[in-house]
């Protein structure tokens, strides 16, 4: 279900068609309390947030609870947003995994999680995924990135990051010691980074 | 291994684990005060945060069915914002706040840059009551305005749930929502429904459009709707109909045209919807 359209131009109805506004653009109008620019910055967003939470999460319903939740704190905490420290999608993608790891951490003794599904590939199993051509190309760079970490640094990381699982965990899911784990989060995130071609 | 031995909370060994979320809060808090001055470390923090970043862009898309997005329109309709920090002096503290922002923006320690001063508020209001209402609440164009601040529809942050129609219908009806409270003329005004529960009537009139949310609302028998009616001196014109669920809260936008002035009214009718009312009205909001 390759689409050939990125998400940003998805045939949502516009109220501005002629020229859809960037995500930073429609943030600082949903800080001056706009609803549309809201609901557009929604149908741009919701998709990744979702997808990234039903990554940590796995239950369907949770996830949608916990994406509705990211999406108020949005709405509140947009007057407060400062563009000058990074772009919106990462304002939004940095809250969005750190209430999904909020959750799931909350939800300890509830979750379905092994190490087998935190470890595996990140590549998703759902039905009703939506892949566009612009993740697609994400996905496929993060993957190649991923495979220049070592076995271990590449565990812990996924562990962490898809897993939720916080450094101590990791490192009893590993069975190494924890300071390990810590040079391994790090060293492996130096790693991606450069990989990535992510400065600042 | 070696690292063992160094202190639970060293920041230079952590950068990695907090740009991932791995720590706990008490480790996190204590990672973020032990950053100190350390530009070096912060930009590690920063980059290896944005890092983090495009991990999780490149899990796959999953579309959120339309009824997450009419239940979220529903929802910040009805929750004010909250108020931009206040400028204050740069101090050393402000200089910490770069790095640890990129993780917990919304705590931010406002620094001489907020771009978005308070909302003018009406002269008659308190400094402190202007800093606990929403811009919601401090639109001029809002009449009424006490009574609708002091109608919270939503308890506790719960869900309300558009009922109405299928998925289609509430992405129309989510976006025609966010149209009537973000148009410039957008007014709400609220009233107690008879038999219990609480009604709120948005509207616009240059939209001609409204919608009505209420909470608390009996649920009732099979076999019956609640009806919407626009009410002027020809008559009533019917609306649409609605239900609740358990949780007596909804909310849907009217169908029909709203003339400037029209009294909104919600009657009990038969399933299916009358064509004129059939009951006395449970509550009846004027608009303006």
């Amino acid at each position: 279900m390759l689409k050939l359209v990125p998400r940003d131009t998805d045939d949502e109805e516009r109220f501005a068609p002629e020229s859809p506004l960037t995500q930073d653009q429609l943030l600082s109008l949903v800080a001056q309390g706009d609803q549309a620019a809201f609901a557009q910055l929604y149908d741009q967003m919701a998709p990744r947030v979702l997808g990234l939470v039903r990554r940590l999460l796995r239950d369907h319903a949770q996830s949608e609870e916990v994406t509705q939740e990211i999406f108020l704190e949005i709405w509140q905490n947009a007057t407060r947003y400062d563009s000058s420290k990074g772009g919106a999608s990462t304002w939004i993608m940095t809250m969005s995994h750190r209430r999904a790891v909020d959750r799931v951490r909350a939800s300890q003794s509830s979750r379905d999680r092994d190490t087998k599904i935190g470890i595996r590939d990140y590549d998703a199993d759902y039905d009703n995924v939506s892949e566009t051509v612009q993740t697609r190309i994400e996905h496929e760079r993060v993957e190649k990135a991923m495979q220049r970490l070592t076995e271990l640094q590449r565990q812990a990381v996924s562990l962490a990051y898809y897993g939720g699982y916080s450094h101590s965990e990791v490192a009893t899911l590993l069975s190494v010691p924890i300071g390990t784990v810590k040079t391994r989060l790090r060293d492996g995130m130096i790693r991606l980074r450069d990989e990535l071609g992510v400065a600042s | 291994m070696i690292d063992n031995k160094r202190p639970d909370a060293d920041p230079a060994t952590l950068t990695g684990a907090y740009a991932l979320n791995a720590l706990t809060p008490e480790q996190r808090e204590s990672f973020e005060a032990g950053l100190g001055d350390s530009e070096s470390l912060r930009h590690e923090v920063t980059e290896l945060a944005d890092t983090a970043v495009v991990l999780g862009l490149a899990v796959d898309p999953v579309d959120p069915p339309p009824a997450l997005k009419a239940s979220i329109m529903g929802l910040i309709a009805s929750t004010p914002q909250l108020p931009p920090l206040v400028t204050r002096a740069p101090s050393s503290a402000d200089a910490s706040a770069s790095v640890t922002d990129i993780a917990s923006r919304q705590e931010t320690v406002a620094d001489a840059r907020v771009q978005n001063p308070a909302p003018v508020a009406a002269p008659r209001e308190t400094p402190a009551s202007r800093k606990a209402q929403s811009r919601w609440f401090t639109k001029p164009a809002i009449v009424l305005a006490g009574v609708a601040a002091a109608v919270g529809l939503i308890a506790g942050g719960g869900v309300l749930v558009n009922t109405i129609g299928d998925a289609n219908t509430q992405q129309v009806q989510a976006d025609a929502l966010a149209a009537i409270t973000s148009a410039d003329d957008s007014q709400q005004a609220a009233a107690a429904v008879d038999g219990g529960g609480t009604a709120k009537l948005v509207w616009s009139n240059s939209l001609g459009s409204s919608a009505v949310m209420v909470d608390g609302l009996a649920a009732l028998d099979d076999g019956k709707v609640y009806e919407l009616w626009y009410i002027d001196g020809d008559g009533a014109r019917a609306a649409g109909t609605f239900t609740v669920g358990d949780s007596g809260a909804t909310w849907r936008v009217l169908d029909g045209e709203m003339r400037a002035g029209d009294l909104v009214g919600v009657t009990v009718e038969p399933a299916g919807g009358s064509e004129t009312p059939t009951t006395d009205p449970i509550v009846a909001i004027q608009s303006a």
